[in-house]
Protein backbone atom coordinates (compact mmCIF):
# COMPACT_ATOMS: atom_id res chain seq x y z
CA UNK A 1 0.00 0.00 0.00
CA UNK A 2 0.98 3.60 -0.62
CA UNK A 3 0.02 6.28 1.54
CA UNK A 4 1.15 10.02 1.93
CA UNK A 5 4.70 9.27 3.30
CA UNK A 6 5.90 7.55 0.83
CA UNK A 7 6.14 10.39 -1.37
CA UNK A 8 7.10 13.83 -1.85
CA UNK A 9 6.48 16.40 -4.91
CA UNK A 10 8.51 19.61 -4.85
CA UNK A 11 7.67 22.35 -2.76
CA UNK A 12 8.21 24.68 -5.47
CA UNK A 13 9.18 24.45 -9.31
CA UNK A 14 9.41 26.86 -11.84
CA UNK A 15 8.47 26.52 -15.30
CA UNK A 16 11.32 25.10 -17.46
CA UNK A 17 13.01 23.97 -14.64
CA UNK A 18 13.77 20.13 -13.59
CA UNK A 19 12.60 19.25 -10.45
CA UNK A 20 12.47 15.90 -8.64
CA UNK A 21 9.55 13.47 -6.92
CA UNK A 22 11.36 11.41 -4.22
CA UNK A 23 9.83 7.82 -3.39
CA UNK A 24 9.76 5.75 -0.34
CA UNK A 25 9.92 2.19 0.14
CA UNK A 26 10.49 -0.66 -2.27
CA UNK A 27 9.24 -2.47 -5.43
CA UNK A 28 7.45 -1.28 -8.47
CA UNK A 29 4.59 0.83 -8.51
CA UNK A 30 3.25 3.41 -11.63
CA UNK A 31 3.24 7.06 -11.64
CA UNK A 32 1.33 9.36 -12.81
CA UNK A 33 2.01 13.34 -13.67
CA UNK A 34 -0.92 15.65 -14.71
CA UNK A 35 -1.14 19.16 -15.20
CA UNK A 36 -0.84 21.47 -17.80
CA UNK A 37 0.17 20.10 -21.03
CA UNK A 38 0.84 16.72 -19.72
CA UNK A 39 -0.21 13.77 -19.32
CA UNK A 40 2.25 10.83 -18.03
CA UNK A 41 2.07 7.50 -16.54
CA UNK A 42 5.17 5.73 -15.90
CA UNK A 43 6.56 3.06 -13.95
CA UNK A 44 8.75 3.84 -11.37
CA UNK A 45 11.32 2.18 -8.78
CA UNK A 46 9.87 3.21 -5.05
CA UNK A 47 12.65 4.26 -2.94
CA UNK A 48 14.59 6.32 -6.02
CA UNK A 49 13.56 9.64 -7.03
CA UNK A 50 11.84 10.02 -10.25
CA UNK A 51 12.85 12.96 -12.59
CA UNK A 52 10.64 15.38 -13.96
CA UNK A 53 11.92 16.92 -17.04
CA UNK A 54 12.02 20.46 -17.72
CA UNK A 55 9.91 20.25 -21.22
CA UNK A 56 7.25 18.13 -18.79
CA UNK A 57 7.54 21.46 -16.54
CA UNK A 58 6.70 24.36 -19.03
CA UNK A 59 3.45 25.71 -18.34
CA UNK A 60 2.72 27.19 -15.35
CA UNK A 61 -0.29 25.73 -12.92
CA UNK A 62 -1.30 23.31 -10.57
CA UNK A 63 0.38 19.63 -11.37
CA UNK A 64 -1.17 16.48 -9.90
CA UNK A 65 1.60 13.69 -8.86
CA UNK A 66 -0.54 10.34 -8.28
CA UNK A 67 1.39 7.18 -7.36
CA UNK A 68 -0.19 3.69 -7.67
CA UNK A 69 1.35 0.85 -6.00
CA UNK A 70 -2.07 -1.50 -4.63
CA UNK A 71 -3.70 1.70 -3.76
CA UNK A 72 -3.21 5.28 -5.48
CA UNK A 73 -2.54 8.40 -3.37
CA UNK A 74 -2.14 12.11 -5.00
CA UNK A 75 -0.19 14.69 -4.24
CA UNK A 76 -0.39 18.49 -6.02
CA UNK A 77 2.25 21.51 -6.31
CA UNK A 78 2.64 24.25 -8.06
CA UNK A 79 4.85 25.37 -11.07
CA UNK A 80 5.27 29.05 -11.17
CA UNK A 81 5.90 31.20 -14.29
CA UNK A 82 10.42 31.54 -15.13
CA UNK A 83 11.82 35.32 -15.07
CA UNK A 84 10.15 37.34 -17.62
CA UNK A 85 11.21 37.12 -21.17
CA UNK A 86 9.31 38.92 -23.24
CA UNK A 87 6.44 41.96 -22.89
CA UNK A 88 2.78 41.85 -24.76
CA UNK A 89 2.19 45.61 -25.02
CA UNK A 90 -1.29 46.43 -26.66
CA UNK A 91 -1.17 50.26 -27.68
CA UNK A 92 -4.33 52.53 -28.62
CA UNK A 93 -5.36 54.13 -31.12
CA UNK A 94 -3.19 53.78 -33.73
CA UNK A 95 -3.43 57.82 -35.38
CA UNK A 96 -4.70 60.38 -32.38
CA UNK A 97 -5.85 64.09 -32.66
CA UNK A 98 -2.68 66.37 -31.16
CA UNK A 99 -3.93 67.67 -27.79
CA UNK A 100 -6.02 65.23 -26.90
CA UNK A 101 -6.73 64.63 -22.89
CA UNK A 102 -6.18 60.34 -22.13
CA UNK A 103 -6.55 59.84 -25.55
CA UNK A 104 -3.25 56.93 -25.72
CA UNK A 105 -3.46 54.40 -23.43
CA UNK A 106 -1.41 50.91 -23.23
CA UNK A 107 -1.28 47.96 -21.57
CA UNK A 108 1.76 45.43 -20.66
CA UNK A 109 1.59 41.88 -19.83
CA UNK A 110 5.38 40.37 -18.84
CA UNK A 111 5.33 36.39 -19.91
CA UNK A 112 8.69 34.37 -19.06
CA UNK A 113 9.29 32.28 -22.59
CA UNK A 114 7.34 29.70 -22.18
CA UNK A 115 4.45 32.02 -22.87
CA UNK A 116 3.51 31.77 -18.66
CA UNK A 117 2.27 35.35 -16.94
CA UNK A 118 4.83 36.62 -15.00
CA UNK A 119 2.80 36.80 -11.70
CA UNK A 120 5.72 38.54 -9.69
CA UNK A 121 5.61 42.56 -9.36
CA UNK A 122 7.78 44.50 -11.98
CA UNK A 123 8.42 47.59 -12.78
CA UNK A 124 7.75 49.02 -16.16
CA UNK A 125 8.56 52.12 -17.63
CA UNK A 126 6.71 53.81 -20.26
CA UNK A 127 7.76 56.00 -23.16
CA UNK A 128 6.41 58.36 -25.47
CA UNK A 129 9.06 59.69 -28.03
CA UNK A 130 9.40 61.54 -31.48
CA UNK A 131 12.62 61.40 -33.18
CA UNK A 132 13.61 64.27 -31.55
CA UNK A 133 11.96 64.66 -28.12
CA UNK A 134 10.64 62.59 -25.18
CA UNK A 135 7.52 63.12 -24.89
CA UNK A 136 6.22 61.66 -21.98
CA UNK A 137 7.59 58.81 -19.32
CA UNK A 138 6.10 56.85 -16.69
CA UNK A 139 7.21 53.58 -14.04
CA UNK A 140 4.14 51.50 -13.49
CA UNK A 141 4.59 48.76 -11.26
CA UNK A 142 2.51 45.28 -12.28
CA UNK A 143 -0.20 44.26 -10.27
CA UNK A 144 -1.95 40.62 -11.31
CA UNK A 145 1.34 40.34 -13.81
CA UNK A 146 -0.68 43.73 -15.68
CA UNK A 147 0.79 47.73 -15.80
CA UNK A 148 -0.90 49.99 -17.67
CA UNK A 149 -1.33 53.78 -18.66
CA UNK A 150 -2.96 56.14 -20.33
CA UNK A 151 -1.94 59.67 -21.38
CA UNK A 152 -2.38 63.07 -23.59
CA UNK A 153 -1.28 62.80 -27.40
CA UNK A 154 1.29 65.55 -28.05
CA UNK A 155 1.30 68.98 -29.59
CA UNK A 156 3.28 68.36 -32.85
CA UNK A 157 1.91 66.08 -35.89
CA UNK A 158 4.13 63.20 -36.85
CA UNK A 159 5.22 59.35 -35.85
CA UNK A 160 5.17 58.70 -32.43
CA UNK A 161 7.32 55.86 -30.49
CA UNK A 162 5.72 54.29 -27.54
CA UNK A 163 7.87 51.98 -24.99
CA UNK A 164 7.36 49.63 -22.95
CA UNK A 165 10.61 48.63 -20.75
CA UNK A 166 11.33 45.99 -18.38
CA UNK A 167 14.94 45.39 -17.27
CA UNK A 168 16.69 44.71 -20.86
CA UNK A 169 13.46 43.77 -22.46
CA UNK A 170 11.63 46.55 -25.34
CA UNK A 171 8.72 46.52 -26.71
CA UNK A 172 7.94 49.20 -29.44
CA UNK A 173 4.78 50.16 -31.26
CA UNK A 174 4.22 53.17 -32.71
CA UNK A 175 1.37 55.23 -33.56
CA UNK A 176 0.24 58.54 -35.43
CA UNK A 177 -0.04 61.92 -34.09
CA UNK A 178 -2.72 63.60 -37.03
CA UNK A 179 -3.91 67.72 -36.82
CA UNK A 180 -7.02 67.79 -34.95
CA UNK A 181 -9.84 70.46 -35.53
CA UNK A 182 -9.18 73.50 -37.66
CA UNK A 183 -8.33 76.61 -35.63
CA UNK A 184 -9.27 79.84 -36.74
CA UNK A 185 -10.35 78.76 -40.06
CA UNK A 186 -10.91 81.67 -42.33
CA UNK A 187 -11.63 82.81 -46.34
CA UNK A 188 -11.67 84.83 -49.06
CA UNK A 189 -13.79 84.89 -51.79
CA UNK A 190 -13.66 86.69 -55.66
CA UNK A 191 -16.01 87.13 -58.25
CA UNK A 192 -15.30 85.27 -61.74
CA UNK A 193 -16.51 85.21 -65.03
CA UNK A 194 -18.63 82.02 -63.81
CA UNK A 195 -19.64 83.09 -60.06
CA UNK A 196 -17.71 83.17 -57.02
CA UNK A 197 -14.17 81.12 -56.45
CA UNK A 198 -13.96 81.13 -52.61
CA UNK A 199 -11.23 79.47 -50.42
CA UNK A 200 -9.84 78.63 -47.86
CA UNK A 201 -6.13 80.14 -46.29
CA UNK A 202 -3.95 77.37 -45.21
CA UNK A 203 -5.60 75.27 -42.94
CA UNK A 204 -4.25 74.45 -38.87
CA UNK A 205 -5.14 73.42 -35.96
CA UNK A 206 -4.93 75.09 -32.96
CA UNK A 207 -1.32 73.80 -32.47
CA UNK A 208 -0.23 75.01 -35.96
CA UNK A 209 -0.37 71.53 -37.56
CA UNK A 210 -1.37 71.49 -41.09
CA UNK A 211 -4.83 69.84 -41.27
CA UNK A 212 -4.61 66.40 -43.48
CA UNK A 213 -5.67 66.89 -47.07
CA UNK A 214 -8.91 65.44 -47.60
CA UNK A 215 -10.45 67.16 -44.75
CA UNK A 216 -13.96 68.15 -45.36
CA UNK A 217 -14.61 71.71 -45.25
CA UNK A 218 -18.17 72.74 -46.40
CA UNK A 219 -18.89 76.34 -47.78
CA UNK A 220 -22.52 77.43 -47.29
CA UNK A 221 -23.74 80.27 -48.90
CA UNK A 222 -27.18 82.45 -48.55
CA UNK A 223 -28.41 84.83 -51.09
CA UNK A 224 -32.18 85.77 -52.25
CA UNK A 225 -32.62 82.50 -53.80
CA UNK A 226 -31.54 80.83 -50.67
CA UNK A 227 -29.02 78.80 -49.72
CA UNK A 228 -26.56 76.33 -51.19
CA UNK A 229 -24.00 74.63 -49.85
CA UNK A 230 -20.48 72.90 -51.26
CA UNK A 231 -18.34 70.57 -49.89
CA UNK A 232 -15.13 70.48 -51.00
CA UNK A 233 -11.43 68.31 -49.35
CA UNK A 234 -8.38 69.94 -48.53
CA UNK A 235 -6.15 69.63 -51.23
CA UNK A 236 -2.37 70.59 -50.34
CA UNK A 237 -3.36 72.75 -47.18
CA UNK A 238 -5.97 74.77 -48.90
CA UNK A 239 -9.69 74.45 -50.04
CA UNK A 240 -11.56 76.27 -52.39
CA UNK A 241 -14.72 75.96 -53.88
CA UNK A 242 -16.66 77.64 -57.38
CA UNK A 243 -20.29 78.90 -56.37
CA UNK A 244 -22.49 80.14 -59.01
CA UNK A 245 -24.31 82.80 -57.06
CA UNK A 246 -25.24 86.03 -59.44
CA UNK A 247 -26.65 88.08 -57.08
CA UNK A 248 -25.32 89.52 -53.33
CA UNK A 249 -24.49 86.57 -51.15
CA UNK A 250 -23.16 85.52 -47.63
CA UNK A 251 -20.31 82.95 -47.88
CA UNK A 252 -19.67 80.95 -44.69
CA UNK A 253 -17.45 78.06 -43.84
CA UNK A 254 -17.08 75.31 -41.74
CA UNK A 255 -15.36 71.75 -41.20
CA UNK A 256 -16.59 69.71 -38.82
CA UNK A 257 -18.18 71.59 -35.37
CA UNK A 258 -15.31 74.42 -35.77
CA UNK A 259 -16.68 77.54 -37.77
CA UNK A 260 -14.65 80.31 -39.60
CA UNK A 261 -15.31 83.67 -40.73
CA UNK A 262 -18.21 84.53 -42.71
CA UNK A 263 -17.91 86.94 -46.02
CA UNK A 264 -19.70 89.00 -48.38
CA UNK A 265 -19.52 89.06 -51.93
CA UNK A 266 -21.82 91.72 -53.91
CA UNK A 267 -24.11 91.07 -57.02
CA UNK A 268 -22.36 90.24 -60.51
CA UNK A 269 -22.15 93.94 -62.32
CA UNK B 1 -53.23 4.89 -51.38
CA UNK B 2 -51.96 6.43 -48.46
CA UNK B 3 -52.88 4.38 -46.31
CA UNK B 4 -50.23 1.67 -47.64
CA UNK B 5 -48.01 4.67 -48.44
CA UNK B 6 -48.13 5.47 -44.24
CA UNK B 7 -48.30 1.78 -43.59
CA UNK B 8 -44.75 1.41 -44.90
CA UNK B 9 -43.22 4.45 -45.59
CA UNK B 10 -43.64 6.42 -42.25
CA UNK B 11 -42.21 3.66 -39.96
CA UNK B 12 -38.75 4.09 -41.83
CA UNK B 13 -38.89 7.86 -42.26
CA UNK B 14 -39.53 8.14 -38.35
CA UNK B 15 -36.43 5.56 -37.92
CA UNK B 16 -34.43 7.67 -39.80
CA UNK B 17 -35.54 10.72 -38.21
CA UNK B 18 -34.79 8.81 -34.69
CA UNK B 19 -31.69 7.82 -35.89
CA UNK B 20 -31.09 11.98 -37.19
CA UNK B 21 -32.15 13.25 -33.83
CA UNK B 22 -29.53 11.11 -32.34
CA UNK B 23 -26.64 12.24 -34.51
CA UNK B 24 -27.71 15.87 -34.31
CA UNK B 25 -29.64 16.90 -31.21
CA UNK B 26 -28.17 14.08 -28.45
CA UNK B 27 -24.78 15.60 -28.81
CA UNK B 28 -26.34 19.01 -28.16
CA UNK B 29 -28.49 18.24 -25.27
CA UNK B 30 -25.37 16.77 -23.60
CA UNK B 31 -23.63 19.76 -24.23
CA UNK B 32 -26.44 22.17 -23.03
CA UNK B 33 -26.55 19.72 -20.02
CA UNK B 34 -22.66 20.28 -18.83
CA UNK B 35 -22.70 23.69 -19.83
CA UNK B 36 -25.97 24.27 -16.86
CA UNK B 37 -23.78 21.76 -14.39
CA UNK B 38 -21.12 24.78 -14.48
CA UNK B 39 -21.93 27.29 -12.20
CA UNK B 40 -20.30 30.71 -12.74
CA UNK B 41 -20.68 33.70 -10.69
CA UNK B 42 -18.97 36.82 -11.80
CA UNK B 43 -18.08 39.64 -9.42
CA UNK B 44 -17.22 43.07 -11.58
CA UNK B 45 -17.06 45.77 -8.41
CA UNK B 46 -12.98 45.76 -8.73
CA UNK B 47 -12.70 45.88 -12.68
CA UNK B 48 -10.63 49.06 -13.95
CA UNK B 49 -9.66 50.85 -15.17
CA UNK B 50 -12.35 50.49 -17.97
CA UNK B 51 -15.67 50.39 -16.39
CA UNK B 52 -17.46 47.02 -17.35
CA UNK B 53 -20.96 47.81 -19.18
CA UNK B 54 -24.06 45.10 -18.46
CA UNK B 55 -23.49 43.43 -22.22
CA UNK B 56 -20.29 42.76 -21.45
CA UNK B 57 -20.86 41.01 -18.05
CA UNK B 58 -23.09 39.45 -19.57
CA UNK B 59 -20.83 38.05 -22.38
CA UNK B 60 -17.68 36.86 -20.03
CA UNK B 61 -20.56 34.91 -17.87
CA UNK B 62 -21.96 33.17 -21.06
CA UNK B 63 -18.62 32.56 -22.85
CA UNK B 64 -16.43 31.56 -19.59
CA UNK B 65 -18.80 28.62 -18.72
CA UNK B 66 -19.31 27.70 -22.50
CA UNK B 67 -14.91 27.24 -22.17
CA UNK B 68 -15.10 25.34 -18.75
CA UNK B 69 -17.98 22.94 -20.22
CA UNK B 70 -15.68 22.50 -23.63
CA UNK B 71 -13.06 22.28 -21.46
CA UNK B 72 -14.40 19.37 -19.74
CA UNK B 73 -15.36 17.44 -22.80
CA UNK B 74 -12.20 17.86 -24.28
CA UNK B 75 -10.25 16.18 -21.39
CA UNK B 76 -12.66 13.71 -20.76
CA UNK B 77 -13.18 12.17 -24.05
CA UNK B 78 -9.90 13.60 -25.24
CA UNK B 79 -10.92 15.62 -28.32
CA UNK B 80 -9.75 18.82 -29.84
CA UNK B 81 -12.88 19.63 -31.19
CA UNK B 82 -14.42 21.51 -28.10
CA UNK B 83 -11.84 23.96 -27.45
CA UNK B 84 -12.10 25.49 -30.82
CA UNK B 85 -13.99 28.76 -30.67
CA UNK B 86 -13.16 28.98 -26.70
CA UNK B 87 -9.59 28.81 -26.14
CA UNK B 88 -7.25 31.25 -27.99
CA UNK B 89 -3.54 31.32 -27.98
CA UNK B 90 -1.40 29.93 -25.37
CA UNK B 91 -4.15 28.37 -23.50
CA UNK B 92 -5.37 26.40 -26.55
CA UNK B 93 -2.08 25.53 -27.08
CA UNK B 94 -1.62 23.89 -23.48
CA UNK B 95 -5.14 22.14 -24.08
CA UNK B 96 -4.19 20.52 -27.08
CA UNK B 97 -1.08 19.48 -25.57
CA UNK B 98 -3.06 17.79 -22.76
CA UNK B 99 -5.36 16.06 -25.11
CA UNK B 100 -2.23 14.73 -27.53
CA UNK B 101 -0.44 13.52 -24.33
CA UNK B 102 -3.84 11.95 -22.88
CA UNK B 103 -4.03 10.11 -25.63
CA UNK B 104 -0.81 8.32 -25.70
CA UNK B 105 -1.39 7.74 -22.30
CA UNK B 106 -4.38 6.51 -21.70
CA UNK B 107 -5.68 9.14 -19.09
CA UNK B 108 -8.56 11.13 -18.97
CA UNK B 109 -9.71 13.61 -16.49
CA UNK B 110 -13.51 14.64 -15.37
CA UNK B 111 -14.24 18.08 -13.51
CA UNK B 112 -17.44 17.85 -12.35
CA UNK B 113 -20.25 19.55 -9.90
CA UNK B 114 -17.73 22.88 -11.48
CA UNK B 115 -18.54 26.56 -9.40
CA UNK B 116 -16.63 29.44 -10.11
CA UNK B 117 -16.02 32.45 -8.42
CA UNK B 118 -14.97 34.49 -11.08
CA UNK B 119 -14.08 38.07 -10.46
CA UNK B 120 -12.51 40.97 -12.82
CA UNK B 121 -9.26 42.61 -11.56
CA UNK B 122 -8.67 44.49 -14.79
CA UNK B 123 -10.72 45.64 -17.65
CA UNK B 124 -7.52 47.53 -20.25
CA UNK B 125 -8.93 50.97 -21.23
CA UNK B 126 -10.10 50.18 -24.61
CA UNK B 127 -11.85 47.24 -23.68
CA UNK B 128 -9.65 44.54 -25.78
CA UNK B 129 -8.15 42.08 -22.81
CA UNK B 130 -9.72 41.54 -19.37
CA UNK B 131 -8.01 39.95 -16.27
CA UNK B 132 -10.29 37.63 -14.07
CA UNK B 133 -9.63 35.63 -11.10
CA UNK B 134 -11.53 32.56 -10.83
CA UNK B 135 -11.47 30.72 -7.41
CA UNK B 136 -12.73 27.26 -9.03
CA UNK B 137 -14.45 24.54 -7.13
CA UNK B 138 -15.09 21.28 -8.61
CA UNK B 139 -14.51 17.23 -8.37
CA UNK B 140 -11.60 15.99 -10.31
CA UNK B 141 -11.51 12.97 -11.41
CA UNK B 142 -8.17 10.99 -13.00
CA UNK B 143 -8.95 8.18 -15.41
CA UNK B 144 -6.40 5.70 -16.55
CA UNK B 145 -9.18 4.23 -18.99
CA UNK B 146 -12.02 3.08 -17.54
CA UNK B 147 -10.42 3.17 -13.92
CA UNK B 148 -10.68 6.24 -11.93
CA UNK B 149 -7.02 6.49 -9.47
CA UNK B 150 -8.06 9.71 -8.34
CA UNK B 151 -10.93 11.62 -7.07
CA UNK B 152 -10.63 14.69 -5.07
CA UNK B 153 -12.92 17.76 -4.54
CA UNK B 154 -10.69 20.49 -5.32
CA UNK B 155 -10.43 24.31 -4.91
CA UNK B 156 -8.02 25.77 -7.43
CA UNK B 157 -7.42 29.64 -8.15
CA UNK B 158 -7.16 30.48 -12.06
CA UNK B 159 -5.66 33.91 -13.51
CA UNK B 160 -7.65 34.14 -16.89
CA UNK B 161 -7.31 36.13 -19.56
CA UNK B 162 -9.90 37.03 -21.85
CA UNK B 163 -10.17 38.85 -25.15
CA UNK B 164 -12.62 39.51 -27.33
CA UNK B 165 -13.39 37.87 -30.72
CA UNK B 166 -15.58 38.40 -33.81
CA UNK B 167 -18.49 36.84 -31.68
CA UNK B 168 -17.67 35.97 -27.85
CA UNK B 169 -14.84 36.58 -25.33
CA UNK B 170 -12.06 33.76 -25.94
CA UNK B 171 -9.63 32.73 -22.84
CA UNK B 172 -6.35 33.03 -24.02
CA UNK B 173 -4.73 32.43 -20.63
CA UNK B 174 -5.76 29.78 -17.96
CA UNK B 175 -3.28 29.57 -15.35
CA UNK B 176 -3.50 27.75 -12.12
CA UNK B 177 -1.78 29.65 -9.10
CA UNK B 178 -1.23 28.60 -5.14
CA UNK B 179 -3.38 31.91 -3.94
CA UNK B 180 -3.70 35.09 -5.79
Amino acid sequence: MCGAQDFHVPDSAVAGDEATISTQGGGKAILYLVGPGVSRKSEVTLGEDVRLAPQELRNAGDYLAILCSGTCHGENFYVTAAMPASLTFLVHPSRVPVAQGDAVSGVAFPFDKYHNLALAPENISFQLTTKDASLWSRASRTQNGVAWFRTASGKSAGPVQVTASLGDLTSHRALQQVASDPCNLGISGQRTRSGILVQTGPVHDCAGNPVSDGTIVTFTETGANGTDTVDAPIKQGIARAQLEAPGAVSISVASGVVMGNEIHVGAQP
Amino acid sequence: MSPTIKGTAHPRFAAALAALFCLVLIPTINLNAADAAVQVQLDIKKAGPRDVESLTERGILRDYRFAWTSMAQALEFNTFDPLEGAFSGDAKQWLRQTVVSQQQSGLSQRYLDQNHQLEAVFYAPEGDVMELHDTAQYQLQIRDGDKTIHDEHVVVHYVVLMTPGSDRWVIRQLQAVPQF
